[in-house]
């Protein structure tokens, strides 16, 4: 083609000026590294407390008060009784015990009697990693508590069932791979806030802070068509964007494969063939971030000014992945079309196990492409804008 | 060779340039001489094809400027109004991207800048990043990779500007060898002693139009002053003692 040797001069131009600056570089590996490093904390510490639910260590004071229930609870799988504190309240208001049971001493004397026993259970109600273990304790003193209920019922000659009209069972559906799925929900949202964060700089760089800069000019009297000029940047844009998607993935796929899954009950499983349908959705997409961004910078004077301005064109794209946490989007293949809302869809089925149609896939990518083609175009006219070229 | 013929550009309610007509011909230096905010810019930026103009038309060696941009380009060279350089490419790198963005090959684009390094007394510098560089340095390095594709019409807005005694020296040096080369310079300045130093004509531009076109010697026989800084002002109008000039 006539124009490619100064579509990529332009590119690698760009691309040198861009890697050259470090600021972009600290950006991009920053946003790549944190976001999974941080994600493999919260997971990993959720599974931490999953397990001490399982594992549990209960304190209790004045165990010797009722010793057949304390022996009772010492032989539920998983449960360990060790003597609680002296001063219950302040060992968990001090953090050293996330909960305390506590036995009154007239237990074995109102039981003796048919009475209603008491319990004290000394939580700290905002410590999120608590809930397991309060919860896993109420029920097994729920438990204990209906299998008394039943043998005093019997004992008197009453059928338990009278005292149960209702009994509610659980039936869990949903696979092991679409609760999976629902906690991957996030990474579709990752792999774009990767995409802008790499092309990002790039992006403003090459056309406000060209302007900026007052580089514009002298590289419009160049005898080169502008969407050259505007496809070079783009591509240079993309390059970074591209490459800050894989290596997002890499490094968020190397952090979750090292949680201890298996603690939140969900078996981890995601085959290199599913990462490789999540590249082949998102790739189109960082190609249309980028556009999106070059465009948008266009407009802008100034380097400060353009960020200005993405700070809330950024939302845009995220704002559907952030509901996709609460609304799944899965299921709708006919948003595929539309750029970003159909990756999230299509990356949403992708992760829960039920990979949608090639052809989906094709016409998500070439939407997208599509309209990043359209954007250029358009940031191609605006460069030939007077109040662009010489406005400063 | 350029061509410029009843050009005028309209910016709101102000007529910027009013009817500019200028030829500057091969081999001579044409200077193009105004006041601040008389139009001179705004002339040059319709010839190098960035800003359309409201009327009139401009040839640059018989290519319409207006309908064929691009191919008025390839036999231009220009340094523009604002240098603007890329803060973290070096001297060399400027040269060698515009030599591609003009389609020249690998082996032509090295060659090239490694003579434009030596002619401008780039050599110490060529290869550090540009945002350590003085006025004068960044004026070379603008101006050479405007001439990197040998263009037979070279111009200049404000060459001088901000440089020093050794700087303007060595730029009026290049002017002056582009000349010889058979070039059409044109650069515009307000600055007296450059025109005259370098012209062999000078067209004084003053509000949109030009009011006179001349040798250095026309210019003061028609004013009927020695001193061409006072041909000038007269003919800018710039004083009042003496009416219309125009």
């Amino acid at each position: 083609m006539r124009w490619t040797g100064a579509l990529l001069a332009v590119a690698r131009k760009e691309l040198v000026d861009g890697i050259r600056d470090r600021r972009s570089l600290v950006t991009l590996v920053f946003s790549a590294l944190l976001t999974p490093l941080l994600l493999g904390v919260m997971l990993t510490s959720t599974a931490g407390s999953a397990r001490g639910a399982e594992d549990l260590t209960l304190p209790v004071v004045g165990a010797e008060h009722a010793p057949d229930f304390v022996q009772w609870l010492g032989q539920q799988t998983g449960v360990k009784i060790v003597p609680g504190p002296a001063d219950p309240e302040q060992a968990v208001l001090d953090r050293q015990e996330d909960l305390v049971l506590i036995i009154e001493d007239d237990f074995m004397v109102r039981m003796g009697r048919a009475q209603t026993a008491d319990l004290k259970l000394v939580t700290e109600s905002t410590r999120e990693r608590a809930r397991p273990k309060i919860a896993r304790v109420r029920a097994l003193v729920g438990g204990y508590a209906g299998q008394l209920a039943s043998l005093r019922l019997i004992a008197r000659g009453v059928a338990p069932g009278i005292a149960q009209p209702i009994r509610l069972e659980d039936v869990e559906v949903s696979s092991s791979q679409a609760r999976l799925a629902t906690l991957l929900s996030f990474l579709p949202l990752l792999l774009v806030i990767a995409g802008l964060v790499g092309s990002m700089q790039i992006a403003i760089d090459s056309t406000a802070g060209e302007r900026e800069r007052g580089s514009l000019e002298p590289l419009l009297l160049n005898p080169v068509p502008r969407w050259v000029l505007a496809a070079g940047k783009w591509l240079a844009a993309s390059a970074l964007g591209c490459a800050s998607v894989v290596l997002s993935l890499i490094i968020t796929v190397n952090v979750l494969r090292r949680i201890p899954w298996h603690d939140l009950g969900i078996r981890f499983r995601v085959s290199d063939g599913e990462l490789f349908s999540l590249l082949l959705l998102i790739l189109p997409l960082a190609l249309f971030l980028a556009a999106m961004v070059l465009f948008a910078s266009t407009f802008a004077r100034s380097f400060k000014e353009a960020q200005g301005y993405l700070g809330m064109l950024m939302l845009l794209p995220m704002l559907p992945g952030m509901l996709a946490t609460f609304y799944p989007l899965s299921r709708r293949p006919w948003l595929a079309p539309v750029p970003v809302l159909g990756q999230y869809a299509l990356a949403s089925d992708v992760l829960g196990g039920q990979p949608p149609g090639a052809w989906l896939f094709l016409l998500a990518g070439v939407s997208a492409l599509a309209c990043a083609v359209l954007l250029v175009w358009l940031t191609a006219r605006a460069m030939s804008r007077e109040r662009i070229i010489f406005g400063r | 060779m350029i061509a410029i013929d009843g050009l005028q550009k309209r910016f709101g309610d102000v007529l910027a340039v009013r009817g500019v007509h200028l030829t500057a011909k091969d081999g001579t230096v044409t200077g193009l001489l105004g006041p601040n905010g008389a139009g001179k810019t705004t002339t040059l930026r319709m010839l190098s094809g960035l800003m359309r103009p409201d009327a009139g038309t401009i040839r640059v060696d018989d290519v319409d400027v207006v309908a064929d941009p691009v191919g008025a380009q390839r036999v231009m060279g220009q340094l523009p109004d604002s240098r603007g350089l890329y803060p973290r490419l070096t001297a060399r790198e400027h040269i060698e991207y515009f030599a591609q963005l003009h389609g020249l090959s690998r082996a032509v684009t090295k060659e090239r800048a490694a003579r434009l390094i030596t002619r401008l007394g780039l050599e110490t510098i060529a290869d550090r990043r540009v945002a350590g560089f003085s006025q004068g340095e960044r004026t070379k390095v603008a101006l050479a990779r405007a001439l990197v594709h040998q263009p037979r019409n070279v111009i200049l807005d404000e060459p001088t500007n901000g440089l020093d005694v050794m700087s303007t020296r060595a730029m009026r040096e290049v002017i002056r060898g582009l000349r010889d080369d058979g070039c059409c310079v044109m650069f515009s300045s307000h600055i007296m002693q450059e025109v005259s130093a370098l012209c062999d004509r000078i067209v004084v531009i003053a509000d949109g139009r030009v009011v006179a076109d001349g040798t250095p010697d026309d210019l003061r026989a028609q004013t009927d002053r020695d001193n061409l800084e006072d041909a000038f002002v007269l003919l800018a109008g710039l004083e009042h003692d003496h009416g219309a000039s125009a």
